[in-house]
């Protein structure tokens, strides 16, 4: 795992990246900037690469929290801000797309819907779970196409494609695919128009 | 304080100073210096705060160069994220609870093409003012009252004494005297 660089409020950061991480040209990452070192404190991804990043893009404050079969690809000239990507599986982001303040895009549910199974989930993940295995939960890739715009604080669910160029409003919380071009708002998000 | 007095508060948990065009009332509480991380406003005056009024730790004034936030007299701003290229004003008496958001811009235009050609250019860069985006003012009446984790959208006028429900996202105009909740918001009843 990477070091923690050295931290300095207000300035951006270039720690040192986990091997599996692949970097484009022209691309930076950077940690919030109080919580410098926390950007890959969660990223736990054995696949190789867990984390494909392209040309270009501006990641400023992302968490990236990957579990070990989890993989996040994200395209060239992306700007992401202060963004909570969340993967056991796979997340799939295109070129030229901006998310906003404090999104978070998640692959998966994290624990079994069925009330015993997530009691026994629960044990495997506290501090007494000795090594018991997890139990099994619903992933779904996620997949953002080229040229969209995901606006602050707003949730992309497991499972859902986010077509290309549309726009996800603020605070949205997304559990259907989005159609190209369309503009969705609201809980559940809806669409609401065209772009 | 003026501008140019001392610009570094007593106890800040956080290394910095204040900037030099943020103009608080002496009786004002102004929690800490972390608020101003991403505050790059230019102009002479580009934060305000009134009269008994506080700007509590965990607030983020994310303020371009042609921004201006102006906080009311006993207005309390808890921990809202505000992000401002234009002009934000909360009135006097507003209560803004955690984690609300209040933006008068997107920053991005909604037209890809426009998106595009910015980032084009960025090449892993922060992008300092976007031009074509023209920011819509917001303006949170006096004695609102926003609850946590709401969203309030460019161009929103929230009316006097309007209660916005927790983790509402408002698109559109609030009525004064009315409660408003959901994402989108809808009214509720008459306040």
């Amino acid at each position: 795992m990477m070091q923690p660089p050295a931290v300095k409020p207000g300035y951006w950061t270039h720690g040192e990246l986990p091997a599996n991480v692949r970097l484009g040209p022209n691309s930076v990452i950077t940690g919030d900037y109080v919580t410098g070192d926390l950007t890959f404190k969660r990223f736990r991804s054995e696949r190789d690469p867990g984390l494909i990043v392209g040309a270009g893009c501006t990641l400023d404050g992302v968490l990236f929290n990957v579990g070990p079969q989890g993989r996040i690809e994200i395209g060239d000239h992306c700007y992401f801000q202060e963004t909570l990507l969340v993967s056991e599986l796979d997340i799939c982001i295109g070129t030229r797309v901006v998310i906003g303040w404090h999104a978070t895009i998640v692959d998966a549910d994290f624990h079994p819907i069925d009330p015993r199974e997530r009691i026994s989930d629960t044990i495997a993940c506290s501090p007494l779970g000795g090594g018991r295995p997890r139990r099994p939960f619903t992933c779904r890739p996620v997949v953002i196409e080229d040229d969209v715009l995901i606006g602050p604080t707003s949730a992309i669910l497991k499972g859902v494609r986010v077509g290309i160029g549309a726009v996800v409003e603020a605070g949205a919380v997304v559990v259907h695919d989005v159609p190209p071009h369309s503009r969705v708002l609201g809980n559940p998000a809806r669409v609401i128009g065209q772009v | 304080m003026p501008p140019g007095s001392a610009r570094v508060l007593p106890a800040d948990w956080h290394p910095g100073a204040i900037p030099a065009n943020v103009v608080w009332d002496p009786t004002a509480y102004v929690g800490t210096s972390y608020s101003f991380g991403r505050f790059r406003s230019e102009r002479p005056i580009g934060l305000r705060v009134g009269r008994g009024a506080s700007l509590c730790d965990g607030s983020v004034l994310d303020v371009g160069p042609h921004g201006r936030v102006t906080i009311g007299d006993y207005a309390i701003v808890t921990a809202a994220r505000i992000v401002c290229d234009g002009d934000i004003a909360i009135g006097d008496y507003a209560l803004i609870a955690w984690n609300v958001l209040v933006m008068d811009t997107y920053r991005w235009a909604f037209d890809a093409s426009e998106r595009a050609r910015v980032l084009m250019s960025l090449r892993g860069t922060m992008p300092r003012v976007i031009a074509g985006v023209e920011p819509r003012p917001v303006r949170i009446g006096r004695n609102a009252w926003i609850g946590f984790e709401a969203c309030v959208l460019p161009g929103v006028e929230v009316g006097e004494g309007a209660i916005i429900g927790a983790r509402s996202v408002v698109i559109e105009d609030v009525p004064p005297h009315t409660i408003v909740a959901g994402n989108p918001a809808r009214v509720l009843r008459h306040a």
